[in-house]
């Protein structure tokens, strides 16, 4: 049943001081509402507790973020636009960078403040694990005063906190005590985005000489509360990570948490979800440490750029812009493992149509340019690595030159491109001979096998491009 | 029928909307999108889920995009008001309304302002967004037709056309 807007008081003091006093009066008879992306939806389904709300949304005192030598002291009524755009979050705490993006779409971030997540006490909520695995703390106001707790017992069951009737929460302080921490946060829902997660995971780690040294990891969605996997870290903390490693972090994650059945999810899958992901984060963690040790200066520089500078400096390698977009997305990469890795996976995931743009940026083979009506879009970069790649061809035989040259007009009458080839390491005679049997392949052949060409010269590309 | 002794009052509230000043009466928990459709005729935004899932009552508020049937009325007392009525200058329809229409990026319309104005919240932040980001900022607007690559295609349209102005 809708509400009765006319059953509802509400009223805006406009000071910190202000609502804090009216709670005082009344403790428990006034409910705050920031954003309202929680209390309007229990309010438009009838299942708001009381009838009365006091707003404190865009209260001055609560809208801000302060940050000092040892902490960042964010306000509770931060958005997570605020969150998103805030520099020393985005550098030193990229899990809750992570979860605010994941939380809704914009007009949700817009609205949807840290605090309300915190005492809407969602054990789903996307940014909670990283609020366990940083040490946050809480600061909470009442005409008493203010008080600081660990962030880690506020939750004391299912939607239950530590908040007192007349208290709000005024801020949430982040040590400033993991740079160089490697951190990993995924979310498993039904979608990629827009969906509320049937687990996720926020972890930060740190690998020295192969040990693990230190271990942070947080669970949402698997028990009442967003839990810390204490016993898990526990088992890892100075061990190596190696497979009888990963195998009892796996059974460790499981015995520690307590899912549920409901509707997004049964607990059989979220507790086999959470081993997969716990596994999947020391994975990542070992491969960071391990292949990056000298972590490579052009992926951390590129890491950091603008999202337009990021796609216009890895197009080159490709020449596909979803493809360019995509990785771009994916960013920070924590090693060029980790980058090849995701190339592949967003190449295969692409239509047709990106496969063939990318072909478009090609010179035929035996030719300096690209000779497409787009070709004018083909960067220097993709030239010069072109002539890399065919300078055996550039060395052959007239002759040969002559027969591939014939070849690929007769492919390019018949598939309406060019013929595309990993032609690094491959000689002219080799290549023609490539040529002449993929003429014989259908179109749905050749489309593939022409991409699985691609994804090989994007491969080397990306690598060259690495040690640039 | 209510009791009577639950009735609370009416309060003024005054705020922008579109360029204009505007006063309404309204209780204080009345939601910004029943006020602009029901009081002020504006019908541009829609309701279809009420909750803040899917974006088809989108309107700007002070520069922001919020979904307005979780606004309650009394939250946007001072604030600036856009909806789509307010894009058009008279018979001139804006850059995105047009790129819509030559894009078919609108199909049955229910979520059109919304995401119209999802576009122009995107672009007023971002003038040349990639097709990535483009996705991004209307990832909380839905079409119910499903007419998705469309109206990516009318967003990048008219970020192009802006920029080149």
């Amino acid at each position: 049943m809708r509400s009765n807007p006319c059953e509802f008081e509400m009223i805006a003091p406009g000071s910190l001081h202000a609502v804090v006093a009216l709670l005082a009066n009344e403790p428990g008879a006034w409910l705050p509402i920031a954003g309202g992306t929680d209390v309007m939806v229990q309010y438009a389904a009838g299942k708001l507790p009381g009838r009365k709300l006091v707003s404190i949304w865009n209260l001055p005192e609560l809208r801000r973020i302060e940050v000092t030598a040892g902490e960042l002291r964010i306000g509770a009524g931060c958005t997570y636009t605020d969150l998103r755009k805030h520099e020393v979050v985005e550098r030193e705490f990229a899990l809750l960078n992570s979860a605010a993006r994941w939380t809704g779409g914009s007009a949700n971030q817009n609205r949807g403040t840290i605090g309300g997540n915190i005492v809407n006490a969602s054990p789903a909520a996307d940014s909670l694990p990283a609020l366990l695995v940083y040490d946050a703390e809480l600061i909470l106001v009442s005409v008493r005063g203010e008080r600081r707790l660990a962030y880690a017992d506020f939750h004391t069951g299912y939607k239950k906190t530590l908040l007192a009737a007349d208290e709000l929460i005024q801020a949430v302080c982040l040590p400033r005590k993991f740079p160089g921490y490697f951190s990993h946060a995924r979310k498993i829902g039904a979608r990629n985005s827009q969906a509320i997660s049937k687990v996720c995971i926020a972890g930060l780690g740190q690998v020295a000489g192969g040990v693990v040294e230190d271990i942070r990891i947080a669970l949402g969605s698997v028990a009442p509360v967003p839990v810390r996997l204490r016993e898990t870290e526990k088992a890892l903390r100075g061990k190596i990570i190696d497979s009888d490693l990963l195998l009892a972090a796996r059974q460790a994650a499981m015995a520690e948490i307590r899912p549920i059945d409901d509707i997004r999810s049964t607990a059989r899958y979220r507790a086999a979800v959470a081993g997969n992901l716990v596994v999947e984060f020391l994975n990542r963690l070992h491969a960071a440490r391990t292949s990056g040790e000298e972590v490579n200066a052009v992926l951390t520089g590129w890491n950091r750029l603008r999202v337009e500078e990021a796609v216009q400096q890895i197009l080159p390698s490709c020449g596909s812009k979803a493809w360019a977009e995509g990785i771009a997305a994916r960013r920070p990469f924590e090693s060029g493992a980790a980058l090849l890795e995701a190339s592949d996976e967003i190449w295969r995931g692409l239509t047709p149509g990106d496969w063939l743009e990318a072909f478009e940026n090609h010179p035929r083979i035996g030719e300096a340019r690209a000779a497409s009506s787009s070709a004018q879009h083909v960067s220097a970069q993709s030239v010069e690595w072109s002539a890399q790649e065919q300078r055996d061809v550039q060395n052959a035989e007239d002759a040969v030159k002559a027969a591939l040259s014939e070849a690929n007009r007769e492919y390019e009458k018949r598939f309406d491109r060019i013929f595309i080839v990993c032609a690094t390491g491959k000689s002219a005679g080799e290549m023609l001979e490539i040529l002449q049997r993929r003429l014989r392949n259908d179109e749905a052949t050749e489309l593939h096998e022409a991409a699985e060409q691609q994804r090989q010269i994007t491969q080397i590309r990306l690598k060259k491009w690495l040690q640039a | 029928m209510m009791d009577r002794s639950e009735s609370r009052a009416k309060s003024e509230i005054s705020f922008s909307v579109n360029g204009q000043h505007k006063k309404v009466r309204a209780y204080p928990m009345e939601r910004l999108l029943d006020i602009l459709r029901e009081q002020l005729k504006l019908t541009g935004a829609k309701e279809g889920c009420g909750e803040g899932e899917c974006g088809s009552c989108s309107v700007l508020m002070d520069g922001a995009l919020v979904n307005s049937c979780l606004v309650p009325v009394l939250q946007a007392e001072g604030s600036d008001i856009v909806t789509i009525e307010g894009l058009a200058s008279g018979d001139t329809l804006h850059i995105l309304q047009e790129s819509f229409l030559e894009n078919g990026g609108a199909q049955c319309g229910i979520c059109t302002p919304g995401m119209i104005l999802a576009a122009l919240h995107l672009l007023n932040g971002k003038p040349g967004p990639t097709m990535e980001e483009i996705r991004e900022g209307l990832a909380g607007n839905l079409c119910r037709c499903t007419g998705y690559s469309h109206i990516v295609r009318a967003v990048a349209e008219a970020a192009r056309r802006r920029t080149a102005v």
